[in-house]
């Protein structure tokens, strides 16, 4: 359901197989973003800050998993947006633009128009947005200002081994598929995520969740309550129009 | 790096062993992927399980401290399976070299090499030698049968690296030893080609050296020196200690890799008569039969004009070691620590976290009069007057702070592990009152100076006579401010008089004074030219009447498609970039592997097209030189006598190891390190106290001791606290659990850290016995974070000892145990 | 001048048109928010302000229909075979030639509305104040986000029926919520079971 914004849609393509978890990626996006350090202590694992925070628009994930050739198999996953075509945050907030699609088909957001309502936070299929000490939504805006300027993201930039790849979706994916990926995580979900996994093995192995949905609720209320606000009201006033001309006002009866 | 970083994806297999590059070099890693993209396969050799263990298509544990035995069971497969290289072991290493036949190695005295003195813990290299003919060359056999060749006493040294008693030595299963050997061994056919990676995993044990050595000899054998995509290379831990090594930072070394004189060469003529290598092998280009030139170049850059024939260019006001004497690390901080220093300057380093044994250095500090701390931050040397342990009050050392730029902050010059040059340029202005070192180098030189002219002293003359012409100077001739191209200048060296090639006829005019020297082929040994440091010479070039700064030069041109990039900066020497590049040849001067032509012979225009290659001798075949023109025999050493602790790498068990007996001999530690005796200089072995084997690393977030890492947030976030990473078997043993904290002590001390408990360290399985290895991170501090929630350095668990040839302490592999906090 | 009876008390009259009025502000910004109308938007100063107010007027709605209860509850849960009967003919809304049966204060109609729009308006504020105030439980949040769209709709269906019917279907019935009063011959016309309770009839 590729929209006619995102025809000429750009994507970021991660490669697990190629992250080395330097994160690098973590860095660039705190400079760029100019986000603060967040004060964390170690809790036994490399990941670090453990999950995305107002202050941390992207990180890696370390996961280990059992591996039949080595003491064990450990995974590296960039976290962040997934930049859904059909966007859960985006179809449920109610302040127009505060959550809003670039031309590149990257959901960005502006501050300022942002009312803090935070029902993206629980309408989105993958955990992502965050809310700042101001009560704002702060997320992954893949650098739109970078990207509007001629240049790559800048966790893109930055990635020493090309785990992390900018560009055009189309040619990503196929780039991908000729390369030995045989599974593009994001190719068709939710429309087509703008935030593509290139993997060998199941997605699931490396924490991704399977056929991620918005949930149905906000479905339901999207396809069903959204318009009977209209109709009903609508219908009502409609209804009484008919009434008023047809029945009449109503006559006391004359004792 | 006898490579350069870009060349890794040239390799068809890569050996990453003493290194941990995806965690602490990850640029590199951006090549060692593009390699595993055209199915170059990536190896891992690490006590733990690492990120590069995470990455390549073979891992293999070993047990910390037991790399010689794991190269030497690889020299073995590698002969028994005949996967050597012949044509280049014959043509250009001294496998054929006849070694005298009263040589004995460690098969017939049980783990000795013959020559050993026990009292003095060193060896008479007597034996060590070659037989020669009559006008003094060394007997060769190139069918590599005759039993005192080098080939069969490797051969002989390395027969008892077998499969079985490596395995009981390093830990490592079987299955997993072979597949190494068999992948890596694959690269001896001249169309394949390895590489391997080393870092501080190798050089920071008592046989650091020999690690080293025991890969060169690998590579010798399958033919992969001198190759792109091969070589041996030293991944640095510094962005510039290339460069600072390069420009004489050790106590050893003067700029360019000649040596420091001692008391025993009182003049210029000895020192070079001791100091210059001869041959009599013809076909020997013996490049450092050139020292006289580089050491003479060397005084009259320093000392100017009064550099002059008659006062020996000044070589007697150059500062002289005691005959023997060390100074480096660790026997400075031990004689600090005997109260023999009066001051020290710390710059730009943080020896409280850095060095091993910390409380040591820590408590040497404090019998110091006083202390000049150049750094950017504060740091745990600064503040150690109130560091744990310290009582202020105590402590009488008088510290100075003085604030220096970051490398962003200044121009000038860094030299990455792959000898390549590169200046930078001045981004933003130094924060407050923070000064580039140079410029308080600057301030430094003249108050000294000044000093020196109104008070005399006990030998003014060295300060008196040092050229410092780095700029405009004020009315009282100080140099206002350092102008940093014109120490690069100096470096690269001019032509102080006019100076004529006398071989030819008439002779012709190589450089008119005044003029920069173009390369180093052009220094004299007449005074005529200056030069601070002929490995540089060349990089600061007259080009058409301009001076060009060949660092700065930034052409991306490739045009042999290997990645040499010759327009990119400036690599030292003379711009080339694979050294030895002249063995990737066969004999006839054509690539041993056509898809990989680093170097051909046109023999129409007699000249080598590709790299710049090692000198312009033609191939061996048409009656040129030996490929390795800085060994005086011109070939490669497989039979290395220059080493302490003899000419092959034997197996020593670390000074402190868990093993009551070194399995393959009677010898359990190396023979011929230097053991301290102090009392907080105490090591112990298989005892019941610290029974864990212990590495340190590091990790990416974080820059060696973390001063300059941990004062940005956005890195401490990422890694805030020390860590101490544990198998799942030990941790169970111990009852400990993932993420909490734990207190690691070692005989010289112990520091906190959180339990990182995970799958990634096994323990190893030895013959008899199970060993347990623990490994953490040196980049914290008691200093910073203010709150004490980093927890403190790792090396104040690291003992006193280092590499019997460098004396780079042992951290890598010592002795610990574990509880909880 | 025809003889008055009051109807409604004055608290009751200033209680209702703060219910209505929050509730049709509610109403309007609600749709502001469904549809990211911006004119709605800017009528407010924007959409932040137009959260704030929206939140806050649902505490008034909110306060002055609890207070309503005092006004209509208990009559809201009384219904008699009258009211059955009233059922049945629809009230007579859709024909004036049906026989309604005799109502007392409020017919069954009023009532069940009253009802609803209370449980409505309870689960609509209360489901609001879960959105505003909660944090970090995205499935109490989104049954929340559901419950209170839900509600809407059944405002929004509800509101126009009793704005109709308390105007144009039902002339005289407006100013009883202007001044409470109702003339006596209307009332016992329309409510006389309540007329005879009260001894007027």
């Amino acid at each position: 359901m590729a929209n006619d914004n995102t025809k000429n849609r750009k994507a970021i393509l991660v490669t697990p197989e190629v992250c080395i978890g330097c994160r690098a990626c973590q860095v660039a996006c705190k400079s760029w973003n100019q986000l603060p350090g967040i004060k964390t202590k170690n809790n036994g694992t490399y990941q670090n800050p453990p999950d995305l925070a107002s202050a941390a628009f992207n990180i890696i994930r370390y996961s280990e998993v059992p591996s039949d050739k080595n003491p064990v198999r450990w995974l590296f996953v960039s976290r962040r947006c997934m930049h859904c075509d059909d966007a859960g945050c985006m179809k449920i907030c109610p302040a127009p633009g505060a959550l809003y699609r670039t031309k590149e088909g990257a959901v960005a957001f502006d501050r300022d128009k942002c009312i803090g309502c935070k029902l993206c936070v629980n309408a989105c299929p993958f955990d992502v947005p965050r809310y700042d000490v101001e009560g704002k939504v702060t997320k992954c805006h893949l650098c739109f200002d970078r990207i509007d300027a001629g240049m790559q993201p800048a966790c893109v930039k930055t990635c020493p081994t090309g785990a992390l790849r900018f560009g055009d979706r189309a040619e990503l994916i196929s780039t991908a598929k000729k390369d030995g990926f045989n599974t593009i995580y994001g190719e068709q979900d939710l429309g087509g995520l703008g935030s593509i996994y290139a993997f060998k093995d199941a997605p699931k192995l490396y924490g991704m969740k399977d056929d991620p949905a918005i949930p149905s609720s906000v479905i339901f209320w999207h396809t069903v309550l959204k318009p009977f606000a209209v109709a009903g009201l609508g219908g009502v006033v409609a209804a009484a129009a008919i009434h008023y001309l047809t029945v009449g006002p109503h006559k006391d009866e004359e004792e | 790096m006898t490579n350069h970083w870009i060349d890794l994806k040239n390799a068809d297999v890569i050996l990453a062993m003493g290194s941990n590059p995806a965690s602490n070099h990850p640029i590199s890693m951006k090549w060692i992927m593009r390699a595993r993209e055209k199915g170059g396969k990536l190896i891992c050799v690490d006590p733990r399980f690492t990120q590069t263990a995470a990455k390549a298509d073979l891992y293999a544990p070993l047990r910390s401290g037991t790399d010689i035995a794991f190269l030497g069971g690889m020299i073995n497969y590698i002969l028994e399976k005949n996967l050597y290289f012949k044509e280049y072991v014959v043509n250009y290493t001294n496998a054929a070299f006849l070694v005298s036949p009263d040589f004995k190695g460690p098969a017939e005295l049980d783990g000795l090499f013959s020559g050993y003195n026990e009292k003095k813990r060193n060896y008479d290299k007597t034996t060590w030698s070659y037989q020669k003919d009559e006008s003094g060359i060394a007997l060769k056999d190139p069918t590599l049968e005759d039993p005192n060749c080098v080939f069969q006493l490797l051969k002989k040294h390395y027969a008892r690296y077998t499969l079985d008693k490596v395995t009981n030595i390093t830990g490592t299963p079987k299955d997993k030893l072979e597949a190494v050997y068999e992948l890596y061994g694959s690269t001896g056919k001249p169309d394949r080609v390895g590489t391997e990676c080393y870092a501080m995993g190798w050089t920071q044990h008592t046989v650091g050296t020999q690690n080293i050595r025991a890969m060169t000899i690998v590579q010798m054998l399958l033919g992969n020196m001198g190759m792109a995509g091969g070589g041996i290379n030293a991944m640095r831990g510094e962005s510039n200690v290339q460069g600072s090594t390069d420009q004489g930072l050790l106590f050893h070394i003067l700029p360019g890799y000649n040596p420091v004189p001692n008391a025993s060469l009182p003049d210029l003529a000895t020192y070079i008569e001791k100091n210059t290598p001869t041959t009599k092998e013809p076909r020997s280009v013996n490049w450092w039969s050139n020292r006289p030139k580089y050491i003479t170049s060397y005084l009259k850059a320093i000392y100017g004009a009064a550099a002059t024939k008659e006062n020996d260019f000044g070589y007697g006001w150059l500062p002289k070691l005691d005959v023997g004497q060390n100074g480096s690390w660790l026997m400075l901080f031990d004689r600090m620590h005997q109260g023999q220093f009066e001051g020290f300057f710390a710059w730009g380093q943080n020896p409280a976290c850095s060095g091993a044994n910390s409380n040591k250095t820590r408590a040497a500090l404090a019998k110091l009069k006083w202390m000049v701390n150049v750094n950017l931050y504060d740091n745990e040397t600064g503040s150690f007057w109130r560091g744990p342990g310290m009582n202020p009050k105590d402590v009488q050392t008088e510290v100075f702070m003085l604030p220096c730029c970051s490398s962003v902050e200044k121009e000038g010059s860094i030299s990455n592990s792959g000898r390549m040059a590169q200046w930078r340029y001045k981004a933003v202005e130094p924060v407050g009152q923070s000064m580039a070192d140079a410029e308080i180098a600057n301030e430094l030189y003249f108050k000294v100076k000044e000093l020196y002219k109104k008070e005399g002293g006990a030998f003014p003359d060295p300060i008196l006579n040092l050229t410092w012409d780095y700029g405009e100077k004020d009315a009282a001739g100080k140099v206002k401010h350092i102008d940093i191209h014109a120490v690069a200048k100096e470096i690269n060296g001019y032509f102080l008089e006019d100076v004529y090639d006398t071989k030819v006829e008439p002779p012709k005019l190589i450089g008119k004074k005044g003029d920069l020297v173009t390369s180093f082929p052009s220094l004299q040994a007449d005074g005529t030219t200056s030069c601070g440091n002929w490995i540089y010479c060349n990089s600061y070039i007259l080009k058409d009447g301009k001076e060009v700064n060949m660092m700065a030069r930034r052409g991306k041109d490739d045009p042999t498609g290997l990645g040499l990039y010759p327009g990119w900066a400036w690599a030292w020497p003379v711009n080339r970039k694979i050294i030895y590049n002249r063995a990737s040849v066969d004999l006839q001067g054509n690539p041993w592997d056509p898809k990989r032509p680093l170097l051909k012979w046109n023999e129409a225009e007699k000249k080598w097209v590709g790299d710049v290659p090692d000198g312009p001798a033609p191939p061996m075949g048409t009656d040129g030189k030996f490929p390795f023109i800085m060994k005086p025999d011109g070939v490669a050493s497989i039979f290395g006598p220059g080493l302490n602790e003899g000419p092959f790498p034997e197996h020593y068990e670390a000074l402190e190891c868990p093993l009551e007996e070194n399995s393959m001999s009677k010898q359990r530690i190396n023979p011929t390190i230097k053991i301290f005796g102090g009392e907080s200089d105490a090591f112990y072995s298989c005892d019941s106290r610290y029974p864990f084997v212990a590495t340190t690393y590091r990790a990416s977030e974080h820059w060696q001791t973390g001063c300059m890492t941990r004062h940005c947030s956005w890195l401490l976030e990422m890694q805030p606290q020390n860590f101490v990473e544990i198998s799942v078997e030990l941790a169970k043993e111990l009852g400990i659990k993932n993420g909490e904290k734990v207190i690691v002590v070692s005989g010289r001390g112990e520091v906190e850290a959180v339990a990182m408990v995970s799958e990634r360290f096994k323990p190893f399985k030895l013959e008899n016995s199970t060993v347990h290895q623990v490994g953490l991170t040196w980049h914290f501090g008691w200093q910073f974070p203010e709150d004490g929630s980093g927890f403190d350095s790792a090396n104040l668990l690291t003992p006193t000892v280092g590499d019997a040839n460098t004396m780079i302490p042992e951290s890598k592999a010592f002795m610990v145990n574990v509880r909880k906090a | 001048m025809a003889e008055m009876v009051r109807k409604s008390s004055s608290d009751e009259i200033i209680n209702h048109w703060i219910m209505a009025l929050s509730c049709i502000l509610l109403i309007i910004s609600g749709y502001g928010f469904l549809f990211q109308i911006e004119g709605i938007g800017s009528l407010f100063g924007g959409f932040n302000a137009m959260k704030t107010v929206h939140n806050w007027l649902g505490v008034v709605f909110v306060l002055s229909l609890l207070y309503s209860m005092g006004h209509y509850f208990k009559d809201a849960l009384e219904y008699d075979d009258d009211d059955r009967q009233w059922f049945k003919v629809a009230g007579g809304y859709l024909s004036h030639k049906v026989k309604v049966p005799p109502m007392g204060k409020y017919n069954p109609g009023q009532k069940l509305y009253y009802l609803a729009i209370l449980a409505a308006g309870i689960a609509i504020a209360l489901s609001g104040f879960a959105i505003w105030l909660i944090q970090d439980n995205a499935g109490l949040i989104l049954l929340a986000h559901l419950v209170h769209n839900l509600a809407f709709c059944i405002f929004i269906i509800a509101v126009p029926v009793h704005i109709y019917l308390g105007t144009l279907a039902n002339p005289g019935t407006f100013q009883i919520m202007v001044n409470g009063m109702v003339p006596l011959e209307l009332a016992r016309k329309r409510y006389p079971k309540w007329m005879k309770a009260a001894g007027k009839m």
